[in-house]
């Protein structure tokens, strides 16, 4: 087999080589524990607080605005749940939309379960918030407005100014999942109205396992764990030292390297898009009618399934995704495209390429040419559809 | 692959003869009620699909057939039940799902052969029982299409557990003293009419209260749901006879248990259904063995009908607890000639049992 292509970074992405130099002297000599008085605790200290300021001059922020999470789904939960039970007793609902990724949809199911009500904004049919059914939903009962800015199966940019002003304007908190916005647009704290955001660090080139939510200063929020007062409180629990630092290298050369990343990975993506869509005329590319991240091609094929599709393709070399798969590894029907209106049919044919660092001229190339002959043969065949 | 012993040495074995093998792992049903420490069907157990495949370097993949099986299978089990048979999901398992779904995804990575863990073996382009007399699964297996037989490849029905136990351990798999699965995949805890309740509802007359009867009707006691029996069963039957009761019919349309000695359980004939052959048919008058239980001794039989998809047999010897639902798997030697679906006993003499106890 040819060297094997990664078109799966919107799942993960490989840790840099800087972000794992700058990591390193954190498992050796710089072993300490902030908390600790002494030089090795001072040490540790110093790098945090410095990671942690880096990190927030990227998005706009202040220092004491970011405090360090293992990650996206931690950050969506704190920013949904801490919120809205700390404004419980004066507004009890929570306004989110369907293609929220799982970790804010499940923290929504939370609070509906602890007496809250959850409310849902639908998207068009390219996965866009419906501005007026959603301020439609915005009344002085919500404490907690959460839409994602970049919907990691399909793409699509939401207007977070706009969502976030409106919910301001009616008194209610507003978080945005940023997992997959970070690096991809232009995130910034003083210009957006967002309260809470939530950024991973293992979708920019740091590890698995490190992420943070910026908090501005004075949102309610209440803690989900209880111990120490490490990150304010917020999150008690020994810092990961050097993943922090890592992450806040991987953010600086994500967001330095974005606009001219961005229109390498977007002119890629076109490419592969115009060329598949050419040689399969009717393939469907959701979220085509929208504002799409750069990154993201999703496209259903008629007559295909995507368990069949995908095991053809790993075993021709290509690495892509469906929507979400579970725990067993097997494949799901995506609730993102059935809140978009998609057929359920084409909905389990829906194949996700997403570019990356790994993504280079040639491998689009290998793509194009590979993937229509393996749509030709997927449609002999018929799918099978369990 | 289960994750179990069979299917893992099943894979390994191909490996090391030089196949370009693609693990499988089929996710059949929601794993919500996690048991523990269940041997295969479980997410435990998919991950040792996973690990095994890993070792091997070759790939792996879940696939989801979820709504496939619970409509060929699992809504049968439960329709079956109601309608007082006693169904073998494994047959329609292998016959749908494994050897009919499983088998188009095989295609849509142009694999050639679909390779499983059975005890069975394929010569010449025929299904014959597995070396293991104690293992043999051909009495799952005969109601797969025909053309499908040559491209299965069953490397482990050439030899015994324990010889599967000792390549599994010379290879150094995990899974070598994983115990042995005995339940049905979706019924972990044996609990089958919990299913039958959650698909049928609280108020199915399957699990309903009704009469356990005598062959000339008279009540001699009451259960709480025929589908709780299958012919030949002892538990849960009144005493105080002289002689063994067995259960020996359920009429679902009046909810009887049927209560008789143990030669009320004795057939003379068998009529089986949605027959299936694995080669040329065979004529009527034609000379067989056929095997009516899993695990049950091969009985001589003459085929002395064949209506379509139904067939009769009339047996050499009086075979006993001939239940409806279960396979009647036919046979030449070790050689699978076809099957069906067990309708029902013939030539059946219904007795009254000696009614030591009632008469006192």
């Amino acid at each position: 087999m040819r060297t094997p292509i990664y078109l799966d970074h919107a799942a993960t992405t490989p840790v840099r080589a800087e972000v794992l130099e700058a990591m390193l002297p954190f498992f050796g000599a710089r072993f300490g524990n902030p908390s600790s008085a002494h030089r090795w605790g001072r040490e540790a200290r110093a790098a945090l607080e410095e990671a942690r300021e880096r990190l927030a001059a990227l998005i706009g922020a202040r220092g004491d605005e970011i405090c360090f999470t293992s990650g996206g789904t931690e950050g969506d939960n704190l920013a949904v749940l801490g919120t809205w039970r700390a404004l419980r007793d004066r507004r009890r609902a929570v306004v989110s939309a369907p293609i929220e990724h799982k970790a804010v949809l499940a923290a929504m199911h939370e609070v509906a379960h602890e007496g809250g009500e959850e409310r849902w904004a639908p998207t068009d049919r390219h996965g866009i918030v419906v501005q007026d059914r959603y301020e439609a939903l915005v009344d002085d009962e919500v404490a907690l407005c959460s839409v994602m800015w970049v919907n990691n199966e399909i793409g699509v940019i939401q207007d977070i100014g706009a969502l976030a002003a409106t919910a301001k304007s009616r008194g209610a908190m507003f978080h945005t999942d940023a997992v997959q916005a970070l690096g991809k647009v232009a995130i910034d704290a003083r210009a957006v109205p967002f309260d809470t955001l939530t950024i991973s660090g293992h979708k920019i080139g740091a590890p698995k396992g490190i992420g943070a939510i910026f908090i501005r200063r004075g949102t309610p929020l209440e803690s989900l764990v209880f111990g120490g007062a490490q990150e304010r409180g917020r999150r008690p629990g020994t810092e990961n030292i050097a993943m922090a630092v890592g992450f806040a290298r991987a953010a600086e050369l994500a967001v330095a390297e974005r606009e001219q990343e961005c229109t390498r990975v977007a002119a890629l993506r076109d490419r592969l898009e115009a060329e598949l869509v050419a040689r399969i005329p009717d393939a469907i590319v959701h979220g085509r009618g929208a504002m799409r991240a750069p990154h993201i091609l999703s496209l259903s094929v008629p007559g295909t399934d995507s368990e069949s599709l995908l095991m053809a393709l790993d075993l021709a070399g290509i690495a892509a995704s469906s929507g979400s798969a579970c725990q067993s590894g097997s494949v799901e029907p995506s609730h993102v495209l059935t809140a978009l209106g998609v057929p359920a049919d084409l909905g389990a044919a829906a194949i996700r390429m997403s570019l990356g660092a790994l993504t280079t001229d040639d491998a689009i190339t290998r793509v194009a040419e590979l993937f229509p002959s393996l749509i030709d043969k997927a449609r002999r065949l018929g799918g099978v559809r369990a | 692959m289960s994750g179990g012993v069979d299917s893992s040495v099943a894979a390994a074995l191909l490996h090391a003869q030089g196949y370009d093998v693609v693990g499988a792992t089929m996710k059949l049903f929601c794993y919500g009620d996690e048991v523990p420490d269940r041997p295969c069907c479980s997410l435990d157990s998919i991950n040792d699909a996973r690990r095994i495949c890993e070792s091997l370097g070759v790939p792996h993949y879940v696939l989801n057939l979820e709504s496939a099986f619970g409509h060929d299978v699992v809504d049968n089990f439960v329709q079956e039940y109601a309608a007082g048979r006693t169904p073998i999901p494994c047959v329609r398992c292998n016959t749908f799902t494994k050897f009919r779904d499983l088998l188009r995804k095989a295609d849509a990575v142009d694999a050639q052969f679909i390779a499983t863990g059975h005890y069975a073996r394929v010569i010449g382009g025929e299904l014959h029982r597995g070396v293991d007399p104690s293992k043999d699964q051909t009495y799952f297996l005969w109601g797969i299409d025909r053309a499908v037989v040559s491209r299965m490849l069953l490397p482990v029905g050439a030899q015994t557990k324990a010889e599967t136990r000792a390549v599994a351990r010379s290879l150094g798999l995990a899974v070598a003293e994983k115990v042995e699965s005995q339940d049905i995949c979706f019924v972990p805890d044996g609990d089958h009419a919990k299913i039958i309740r959650q698909r049928l509802g609280d108020d199915t007359p399957a699990l309903a209260c009704g009469p356990i009867v005598l062959a000339d009707g008279r009540v001699v006691g009451e259960h709480e749901g025929y589908a709780r029996f299958t012919i030949g069963q002892r538990r849960g039957l009144p005493g105080g006879f002289a002689e063994p009761m067995f259960v020996v019919a359920i009429h679902p349309e009046t909810r009887a248990v049927v209560i008789g000695p143990r030669d009320a359980l004795l057939g003379r004939g068998v009529v089986a259904r949605e027959v299936n052959w694995l080669v040329d048919a065979p004529a009527v008058g034609a000379r067989v063995q056929v095997q009516v239980r899993h695990r049950a001794p091969a009985a001589g039989a003459e085929i002395i009908r064949v209506d379509g998809d139904e067939i009769e047999l009339a047996l050499a010897e009086p075979v006993a607890a001939i239940t409806p639902g279960q396979s009647l798997v036919l046979y030449d030697g070790t050689r699978v000639l076809g099957g069906g679906f067990i309708e029902r006993a013939a030539g059946t003499r219904p007795r009254l049992p000696v009614l030591a106890a009632l008469a006192g």
